[in-house]
């Protein structure tokens, strides 16, 4: 579960008027970099099977640099993002990470994508001992390097702090909730949550009534629509990549059957959203442009730049929400340390995280837990009105909303 | 592509220096990136190599070489912590040899079963074995991470050990290919690949080979998969099995050529080498598209491959005048005519019905040692059918063979061919990728003399000598006239050693001229030792050639005995002519 201290707090009026000075004083500073620059480096799948993720991450570390530098940079130097495409494949991951290190010299890592990239880029970092922050990385006890620092904040066991958050969020309705389902991909890091959720579910005494896997890249649910209907529990929990939440809704409405509460994870949120029949659907997520993640100046501008940007990059969906919020939160993990040490040693920065973790668009992050793994920071959201609402926890719910649970 | 019938061994020099100097590398300290680099190339060389023994080399296109690879992965995912790394190693490719072989020795028995039903075969193994590691413990799902697994400290940095497993696989399976390739073996491969019914009945154990070269071919992959998965550190069945993996397979050994040893590691070498050229951040998209068209384009303007290409370079530098060659005086020695000696083939009461048309009905024959037998009969009486049953490529429905005292009734084609039947085809069918020279070493390798590479090379050539053809003994057949080409399938069944020889319609579409020249040339075909079996529809070369007899009508033997008088028989000359009462 998570804990209060450690999520989104409103704003003091001391924190706006520090803001509005360092606006201020970026403003001043705005094209002040100067000096060799400071390079960065990492791959993103651009092409290849994760190449629709890898773009919100290349947009993300795009608007983060223009930005940083329009600032101080780093050190006061510009930042160069020496990017390189990992073709969505671990092994070229790791070669390029290899190449970044001993052929471009870059002064800095960022993580790739994706939990078996990230791991190949890690296990070069490890050998030359370099800080890697990385994004969205969902199976953390794999991470056993003592320099990784994750911007996705999920704790070190989200197969059960994620759960009994979710749980308390929809038990605190009140409702009875006995029963429950869970049909999940067989994709990694989705099982992964979905086999700890069924026995978080248990334990709290809930009864399943259903627990089905399916393939990765599975087309036809009417078998598995017809394996919940019968099930009929109160909540069905589906571990979801893409767009396979919306299949399997579809192919229960087929058989006229509507889920009584439902939660996916990890399901194309557009879509979803948008979908009539994602109506009250209930997913994760660290970051959306709501309340109180808008409230911080940088994160609402992040949040504009961003709008602007996937539109003209012709996105379905072109609301930031986890991927682009880890993406921008791993920029402001390692730009903010290099700047509070005002050091690139990749030591003095280990240190510093370690200790102080960061401040970021989706909170404060620690690293001060087992494998550098801090607070889990997941968010239940909801769809409401057509639209993602954060729905819990209560500090962070988005205003006027509270969960829905039939 | 022809694969050269002298072996040279500059190339296995070249993958033993390469493999030191690749060895040797770590210790001059270079950029971990080059090795990382070098491992790509290595892993796509030893996947695409070893492919290119079962695709290339029999013309079995393989989809499902990532299951092979995919079992070497989990193989270490699984026992690499708890064994050492050399276990893993063995396993994955043991595991992935005995899946093929297994795979193997069910499938190529099925006569259906090739071209594009094979491909699709071996893609759903893939799917199947991913289906299964995926819902059992060997993955679960979750993957399987190898951050733990201890590598043997070859060189200081276990990544310069990861890289040298990389090299001594690559190099180890260039060097499996090159030797297949200019083995026995390796040659009855190719003529499956271009005939297979042919290189059955000349004496290569078609299935044998077949399943051993799969074998082969999934114990190199699973190799390359143990050491891959230590490379990548975390393996999950998704991209383990990842449709890309065969598809990159495939078209790195085409593009570089796949029925030779080093065209696939070219085509890796190529593709590996661009498609981590072009990784740049801020033109991913263009790259990939640079990389397809260029792809595209290699494909469209190298059929073959690049080692294709420059083969046939080299064959139009090379190429002699196409001026026919002569017919020159054999080489063997001509006697006179033979004496008839005892039963060599018996068949009795042999049947045999392609759904329910009887071709076969109840044919009973002889045939003596040294006898030219004519088999004559008009269209569709089952003479070809009858050819085909004695050289093995139909079984009977019922009946006996029995070919030198020994029942050859259950005997495979090539089996046959070794105890000495051997045929010619109607319309002539060369190994079209051999050489003319190596289509005949075919022959004396596989055939009843069951020569070795040197004894069947240089027969060979005596046997293109006796036909005329050593002036063509490079060219390919595509490149002989009708002419030449019957002649080549002549010198094919001498070179087996045959001790009966089929010709079927030998004369069919020759001048009258070359019939003549033909005649004479079987005349010296049996005076060097071959009884045959002449089937001809050409009257004066049967009178001119036969010692007796035997006319076939509608599956059955309607008469047999002394050519002039058998063509005299009212049945014979009703089942040419037709009955005179019933057609006025």
């Amino acid at each position: 579960m998570a804990s209060g201290n450690n999520l989104i707090s409103q704003p003091s009026r001391r924190d706006l008027l520090a803001m509005a000075l360092a606006a201020g004083a970026s403003t001043t500073a705005m094209g002040q970099t100067s000096g060799p620059p400071v390079r960065v480096g990492g791959t993103l799948s651009l092409t290849g099977p994760l190449a629709a993720t890898g773009a919100i991450h290349k947009i993300v570390g795009d608007l983060f640099v223009q930005e940083a530098n329009k600032k101080q940079g780093m050190l006061g130097r510009p930042i160069e993002w020496v990017l390189l495409d990992d073709q969505s494949k671990p092994d070229l991951a790791r070669t390029l990470y290899e190449r970044l290190i001993t052929v471009d010299k870059v002064d800095l890592l960022i993580g790739p994508y994706a939990t078996a990239n990230i791991l190949s880029a890690m296990s070069v970092a490890q050998r030359y001992n370099k800080v890697l922050v990385h994004s969205t990385f969902g199976i953390p006890k794999l991470a056993t390097y003592d320099r990784h620092f994750p911007g996705w904040p999920i704790g070190f066991s989200p197969e059960d702090t994620v759960s009994n958050m979710a749980l308390d969020g929809i038990l605190s309705t009140g409702k009875q909730v006995k029963t429950f389902a869970v049909v999940t991909s067989k994709f990694p890091s989705v099982q992964f949550l979905a086999v700890g959720a069924r026995d978080v579910f248990k334990k709290r005494g809930l009864t399943e009534n259903l627990y089905l896997e399916f393939e990765f890249g599975a087309r036809d649910f009417g078998p598995i629509a017809a394996r919940v209907r019968e099930a009929n529990p109160d909540i069905l929990y589906m571990g979801a990549i893409g767009l396979e939440g919306n299949q399997l809704l579809e192919a229960l409405e087929k058989i006229n059957y509507t889920p009584k509460n439902h939660m996916y994870v990890y399901p194309s949120p557009g879509q979803l959203a948008q979908s009539p029949l994602g109506k009250d659907a209930l997913s994760l997520t660290i970051y959306e442009d709501l309340p109180p993640f808008s409230d911080n100046p940088e994160a609402a501008t992040f949040a504009r730049l961003y709008r602007e940007a996937a539109t003209k990059a012709g996105f379905p969906f072109v609301d930031p929400e986890t991927q682009a919020g880890a993406g921008y939160s791993s920029w402001q993990i390692l730009t903010g340390a290099v700047n509070a040490t005002k050091s690139l040693n990749d030591d003095v920065l280990t240190a510093h995280l370690k200790k102080n973790g960061a401040e970021t668009i989706i909170g404060k992050v620690r690293f001060d837990g087992p494998q550098n793994y801090g607070d889990d920071l997941m968010r239940l959201k909801q769809v409401q009105d057509g639209k993602w609402a954060i729905v819990w926890p209560k500090q962070v719910a988005t205003p006027g909303k509270t969960i829905i649970i039939k | 592509m022809n694969a050269p019938a002298v072996k040279s061994y500059r190339g296995l020099v070249a993958i033993l220096a390469a493999t030191l100097a690749f060895a040797a590398l770590p210790l001059f300290q270079p950029s971990p990136f080059l090795e990382s680099f070098l491992y790509l190339l290595f892993f796509w060389i030893a996947l695409a190599t070893s492919w290119t023994i079962l695709s290339g080399f029999t013309g079995y296109v393989s989809f499902g070489h990532g299951a092979f690879y995919g079992a070497g992965v989990y193989a270490t995912a699984n026992l690499g912590a708890h064994a050492p790394l050399w276990v893993c190693l063995l396993a994955g490719g043991l595991i992935a040899a005995v899946l093929g072989g297994a795979v193997g020795f069910v499938v190529f028995r099925v006569r259906r079963l090739r071209g594009e039903l094979f491909a699709l075969l071996t893609l759903a193994l893939a799917i199947v074995l991913a289906t299964i590691i995926l819902n059992t413990p060997i993955d679960g799902g979750p993957g399987v991470s190898l951050m733990g697994v201890r590598l043997p400290r070859i060189y200081a940095n276990p990544s310069s050990t990861i890289y040298l497993l990389g090299a001594l696989v690559a190099m180890g399976s260039l060097a499996t290919a090159w030797l297949v390739q200019y083995s026995s073996f390796g040659r009855g491969l190719f003529a499956i690949s271009d005939d297979e019914d042919v290189a059955e009945i000349l004496g290569v154990p078609t299935l044998g080979f077949k399943v051993a070269a799969l074998a082969l071919s999934s114990f190199l992959a699973g190799v390359a998969g143990a050491v891959h998965a230590l490379f990548v550190s975390y393996v999950t069945v998704g991209e383990t099995f990842s449709i890309t993996v065969p598809l990159f397979v495939l078209l790195m050994s085409v593009l570089g050529g796949a029925r030779h040893w080093l065209g696939p590691a070219i085509g890796a070498i190529f593709v590996t080498t661009l498609t981590n050229a072009l990784v740049g951040g801020d033109w991913a998209l263009a790259a990939r598209a640079l990389i397809g068209v260029t792809l595209i384009v290699a494909t469209l303007y190298l059929p073959e491959g690049v080692i294709g290409f420059l083969a046939h370079r080299f064959r139009a530098r090379a190429k002699p005048a196409l001026a026919a060659a002569p017919i020159v005086e054999p080489a063997p020695e001509v006697g006179p005519k033979r004496p008839i000696g005892d039963v060599l083939l018996q068949c009795d009461d042999v049947h045999l019905a392609f759904r329910g048309v009887r071709a076969l009905n109840g044919v009973t024959l002889e045939v003596r040692e040294g006898e030219i037998l004519g088999l004559v009969g008009p269209n569709g009486s089952g003479k070809s059918t009858l050819i085909n049953v004695i050289s093995g490529f139909y079984r009977p429905d019922a009946g006996r063979l029995v070919f030198a005292g020994s029942d050859v009734t259950a005997d495979a084609g090539h089996r046959r061919a070794r105890r000495g039947i051997a045929r010619t085809f109607q319309i002539p069918r060369p190994f079209n990728r051999l050489s003319v020279l190596d289509n005949v070493v075919v022959a004396g390798q596989f055939g009843a003399r069951g020569l070795d590479h040197g004894a069947a090379l240089a027969q060979a050539q005596e046997w293109l000598s006796f036909v005329g053809l050593d002036a063509r003994a490079q060219a390919l057949p595509k490149e002989l006239n009708l002419h030449q080409r019957k002649f080549l399938e002549l010198a094919r069944a001498l070179a087996s050693g045959a001790r009966l020889i089929m010709l079927d319609e030998v004369l069919a579409g020759l001048t009258p001229a070359e019939i003549t020249t033909a005649i004479d040339m079987v005349r010296k075909i049996h005076a060097s030792g071959a009884t045959i079996i002449f089937v001809e529809h050409n009257m004066r070369a049967v009178l001119a050639l036969t010692d007796r007899l035997v006319v076939l009508n509608q599956g059955q033997i309607i008469a047999q005995g002394d050519p002039r008088a058998v063509m005299q028989d009212p049945l014979v000359i009703s089942a040419y002519l037709g009955d005179a009462d019933a057609h006025p």
